[in-house]
């Protein structure tokens, strides 16, 4: 896709061995980080995240909905990613929805948590209004403007933030309908309820390139890895989803080895995206 | 060659038990909690493979796991679509689909895209495509009846069905998952089982290079379970490898008898 001679690559390759990659990170280290937030009026959330050459938008969009019969009391979150023909040619057309497919399904386990809800970021059961008869359905939907790797990290960062800006508006419950009668309801447009996203996890993906594992790849970066591992982790340091990505094998003691790492270097970059997030919400509100 | 001395072919995979053993533990201070077929939780199904499903296909397989039933049919290698760009690798095409009777409720939509992009993942590492450049491999997975763990099952299907067709391998790809509930893993879990659990691990591995092709985690783990789920999957595919691997033996054995 992005054709690099063998010079380019064997730099690539060299440079990522010594420590010293081509834009002067060392292996662990992520570009800078930053973030807005509101950026898109129309929905309850939005927030945008830069990284390098990568730019996402992420929004949060809340309607009414009923929950479903076999959980009624919880309420209802979908996450789709569609990727513009802006950002590359390949995305025209169908080019992108293979990897729209695999960013999408990569955040839904990321995020999501198991089918018991446990280590969901979102707590579905605080998005219920009448148990078995109303709740809010949550769309997050990712928009990648300008990719240049890393696209599932931003994505999962932009996600965070565009939930923290998120306000749900208060419903009144007019008054307790009866047996089947769906309950009349007033959405107040004042009061707005808050999310807790303390434990929304970040994605840290660890990309493999040669026997060393980096963070944050760019696209070149990228298109020499072997495979890669993205691991989800909140901040209690447990973790909530794990992808992997690239066909070449791995050794399940290199596995266990990623995963350590990835909890390490989570621990960083939770506290730099929170204080992005709180500066940016800061900025806002000015 | 493991397992060549065997006459008898193992018809189960269960991972060896604990060299220290754990005290039982049980569900939410359940004591009579029992899985719902009887199985001891680090207890597999019996495995049943057959090569050969499809006469019209250069190779298939057919699996079945308990209520789950799969059957995968592999064609090509052939020529790849026009409108495809020339390449010196061989392509790799992967599709599930379920039938419409598969689950409880008719036509139930299930997501047939991910466990087609999850199958191409967990097979593109383990074949040479570098042996038929030009060309494309289809791989046609339909799950018959789900039983749960339809995606494992899928999987050890689609690399018998590719051995089979004498596709070049490294190595035959196996795939079990683990479901997290409560405090106990349970390996092999059926639908039942899944649509409770806290969390899942699925991994899918060469079992003679002892590497692991993909690996997908939800819920919240600890790593030292996730170290635990993980030695429990991997040595249970190595068991599984064994069962499929004599399901090949006899197939050609018992053509170079006729």
């Amino acid at each position: 896709m992005n054709g690099l001679s063998l010079g380019e690559k064997l730099f690539v390759q060299g440079g990522i061995a010594q420590d010293l990659r081509s834009d002067g990170r060392k292996r662990l280290t992520y570009r800078p980080i930053y973030v807005e937030t509101g950026v898109i009026p129309q929905a309850n959330g939005s927030a945008r995240v830069r990284m390098g050459g990568t730019d996402v938008i992420a929004s949060v969009k809340a309607e009414i909905g009923r929950p479903s019969p076999l959980q009624p009391n919880k309420g209802k979150v979908s996450i789709y990613v569609d990727c513009s023909p802006t950002a590359a040619p390949v995305f025209e057309g169908r080019g992108a929805e293979e990897l729209s497919t695999e960013l999408s399904v990569a955040l839904q386990r990321c995020l999501l948590g198991g089918k018991s809800g446990a280590g969901a970021g979102i707590d579905l059961s605080s998005l219920i209004v009448v148990e078995g008869k109303v709740c809010w359905d949550l769309y997050i939907d990712g928009l990648v403007v300008s990719s240049d790797g890393n696209l599932l990290d931003a994505l999962g960062a932009a996600i965070k933030a565009a939930l923290s800006n998120t306000g749900i508006p208060r419903v009144h419950v007019a008054a307790e309908a009866s047996g089947e009668d769906q309950p009349e309801l007033d959405i107040s447009d004042e009061e707005f309820l808050q999310f807790d996203t303390s434990e929304v996890p970040v994605i840290v993906t660890l990309t493999k390139v040669g026997r060393h594992y980096i963070v944050d790849a760019t696209l070149d970066e990228e298109s020499e890895m072997s495979s890669a591992l993205s691991v989800s982790i909140n901040r209690k340091g447990l973790i909530c989803g794990l992808t992997k990505r690239g066909g070449a094998g791995l050794d399940p003691s290199v596995v266990l080895d990623m995963i350590s790492v990835a909890k390490h270097v989570s621990e960083q970059l939770t506290d730099r995206l929170d204080s992005e997030i709180s500066a940016a919400e800061a900025v806002e509100e000015e | 060659m493991a397992g060549g001395a065997s006459a008898t072919a193992p018809s189960t995979y269960s991972p060896s038990p604990n060299q220290k053993k754990k005290p039982p533990l049980f569900k939410d201070g359940d004591l009579d909690w029992v899985r719902p077929d009887g199985r001891e939780f680090h207890q597999c199904r019996p495995a049943f493979f057959r090569t050969g499903a499809v006469n019209a296909a250069a190779g298939s397989a057919y699996a079945e796991f308990g209520n789950t039933k799969v059957i995968v049919s592999v064609f090509g290698p052939r020529e790849s679509k026009k409108a495809m760009m020339y390449s010196d690798m061989g392509r790799l095409n992967c599709n599930v689909s379920y039938t419409t009777f598969a689950t409880a409720v008719r036509g139930q939509v299930l997501d047939q895209k991910e466990s087609s992009s999850m199958l191409h993942k967990a097979l593109e590492g383990a074949i040479r495509l570098e042996t038929f450049p030009k060309t494309t491999v289809d791989v046609f997975a339909l799950v018959l009846e789900s039983g749960g763990s339809d995606l494992p099952v899928v999987i050890s299907c689609a690399s018998l069905a590719l051995a089979d067709a004498g596709i070049m391998l490294y190595d035959l790809v196996t795939a079990v998952s683990v479901s997290c509930l409560g405090p106990n893993l349970v390996i092999d879990p059926i639908s039942e089982e899944e649509s409770y659990q806290d969390g899942s691990l699925m991994i899918t591995c060469m079992p003679s290079r002892y590497e692991v092709t993909q690996l997908t985690i939800t819920g919240e783990w600890s790593s030292a379970r996730i170290n635990e789920a993980m030695q429990l999957c991997l040595d249970a595919c190595s068991k599984l490898g064994k069962v499929m691997r004599s399901c090949l033996k006899e197939a050609a054995s018992a053509s170079e008898e006729s």
